[in-house]
């Protein structure tokens, strides 16, 4: 679904992205961790072209999204993203963060995406919030909503760049069971975090990234019970 | 002592003997009219500016747009605006003799540079994840501007552009000098008419205070609707 080819990143003198290659498939639960710097965030936002490649072929559905002639936005459609810090838009009710794409986009009606957000909504239990302003929710409502905003497009992958690690670690548990139910319904999802517990219990492969690179992938349970690099056995001595 | 004692007689010869009080509405007309003219002129010019200014090329690179907005910001700001104004009357509108009209732009363009300072800040000052997220619904950069960037923008923009054009109003003071009878000309000819200052002057000063007041606590209300879905 979505191939990987070489992919560079440089910021200034900074190698971020040092020839990542991988291939992700539809269906997967694609989990990366690593220590800061390693460039796991970057290669994420990479592959929505948020952080434009320095070179490299990213590939998604068959099409060539690196190229200039790809219309990007298009492809955006169907890639979701949530972020650490949520980014819901303060200026809109939770209602028109969901629906204001969808409906802009011209790819539903407004009575039909506020119907779909509204079940969304009930998905995440949070409906009786739809015409409040994000400023009044908290840090797991927050990327709950942010999740549903990203669900509403209907994606054919979501992509989660460290979604809980700006949460209060009582509202973690919260948005993992979101992002647990979602993996449950089939999405393809590709995971940045450093929960470990989720990575175990959701991920298909999990992936170590280090200098800009994927040291090591596996199976969760080889991943954690047979790390192979000295360098992934430090890691995990460490975070576990 | 003097002044006070005889402070019904010295109002009275000022404004309302011979109805005097119309030189000073009159005088106030010009200001308001200029400044309310200049204040749209900067905004479209300090919009247009700030867009420039912000432009990227797709490698992330300043455009000639950019270039072009840097030299008319650091023209406009890097001189006093009485030269701005004689110039524009003296030189580059001489034919024109319309003196309200050279006024506006003058002040329009002078102010644009300023707005396109406040309105670029009111922009950065937007954090940029909601840019990001926006593009990642796979809105353009366009509509993530007008649906998101830019209604927030506008409540950074609001309080400094406010003090902006209460330095366009007052900054009109200098209209005088290209013969436009502006509020302070009007009293600074009054002065003259009844041998007079101090009451005169004091008039004209009370009266570009009360405008401003009333624009100021307009601005007020419009930005505490706006905070409203801040909750903060």
């Amino acid at each position: 679904m979505i191939i990987v080819k070489d992919l560079h990143k440089t910021f200034g003198d900074n190698k971020v992205l040092a020839g990542v290659n991988y291939h992700i498939h539809q269906g997967e639960k694609i989990v990366v961790v690593g220590p800061s710097g390693s460039g796991k965030s970057t290669f994420l936002r990479c592959l929505n072209l948020l952080e434009v490649p320095t070179s490299g072929e990213i590939w998604f559905d068959g099409q060539l999204i690196t190229s200039p002639k790809t219309n990007i936005n298009k492809i955006r459609e169907h890639m979701g993203m949530v972020f650490q810090h949520f980014n819901l838009f303060n200026n809109l009710t939770i209602m028109d963060n969901i629906t204001l794409a969808p409906i802009k986009l011209k790819l539903m009606k407004e009575e039909e995406a506020k119907e779909n957000a509204l079940k969304l909504l009930q998905r995440v239990g949070l409906s009786e919030k739809a015409d409040a302003y994000p400023g009044s929710l908290s840090g797991g409502q927050k990327q709950r909503i942010a999740i549903v905003r990203s669900l509403a497009m209907n994606p054919k992958v979501m992509l989660f760049d460290e979604p809980t690690s700006a949460l209060d670690p009582e509202m973690v548990g919260e948005v993992l069971e979101v992002m647990k139910e979602l993996a449950d319904s089939g999405m393809t999802m590709v995971v940045v975090t450093h929960e470990m517990g989720f990575a175990r219990e959701v991920g298909t492969k999990v992936l170590f990234m280090d200098g800009g690179n994927i040291v090591e992938e596996n199976t969760p349970r080889e991943f954690f019970a047979n790390p192979q690099s000295p360098r992934l056995q430090e890691f995990l001595s460490k975070v576990l | 002592m003097d002044w006070l004692l005889n402070i019904w007689e010295h109002i009275h010869r000022a404004f309302i003997e011979k109805d005097r009080w119309q030189v000073y509405l009159k005088g106030l007309g010009v200001t308001l009219e200029v400044a309310f003219l200049a204040a749209i002129i900067g905004i479209i010019i300090g919009t247009i500016v700030a867009f420039m200014k912000l432009s990227k090329t797709r490698k992330g690179k300043p455009t000639i747009l950019t270039h072009i907005a840097n030299i008319y910001v650091d023209i406009i700001r890097g001189t006093p605006s009485v030269l701005q104004l004689l110039i524009m009357w003296f030189v580059v509108m001489k034919s024109c003799d319309n003196g309200i009209l050279v006024g506006c732009l003058t002040f329009g363009i002078n102010s644009g540079a300023y707005v396109a300072e406040i309105v670029r800040a009111g922009i950065l000052a937007v954090d940029k994840g909601q840019t990001e997220a926006g593009r990642s619904l796979g809105l353009t950069s366009f509509q993530t501007m007008v649906y998101i960037v830019i209604p927030q923008a506008f409540k950074n923009v609001l309080p400094p552009l406010c003090n902006e054009f209460i330095v366009l109003l007052k900054e009109t003071a200098i209209l005088g000098y290209v013969g436009l009878s502006d509020l302070t000309r009007a009293a600074n000819q009054m002065t003259s008419t009844i041998y007079e200052a101090f009451t005169p002057l004091i008039g004209a000063a009370v009266v570009y205070f009360i405008v401003i007041k009333i624009l100021t606590i307009l601005l007020g209300m419009l930005e505490r609707r706006l905070r409203r879905s801040d909750n903060r």
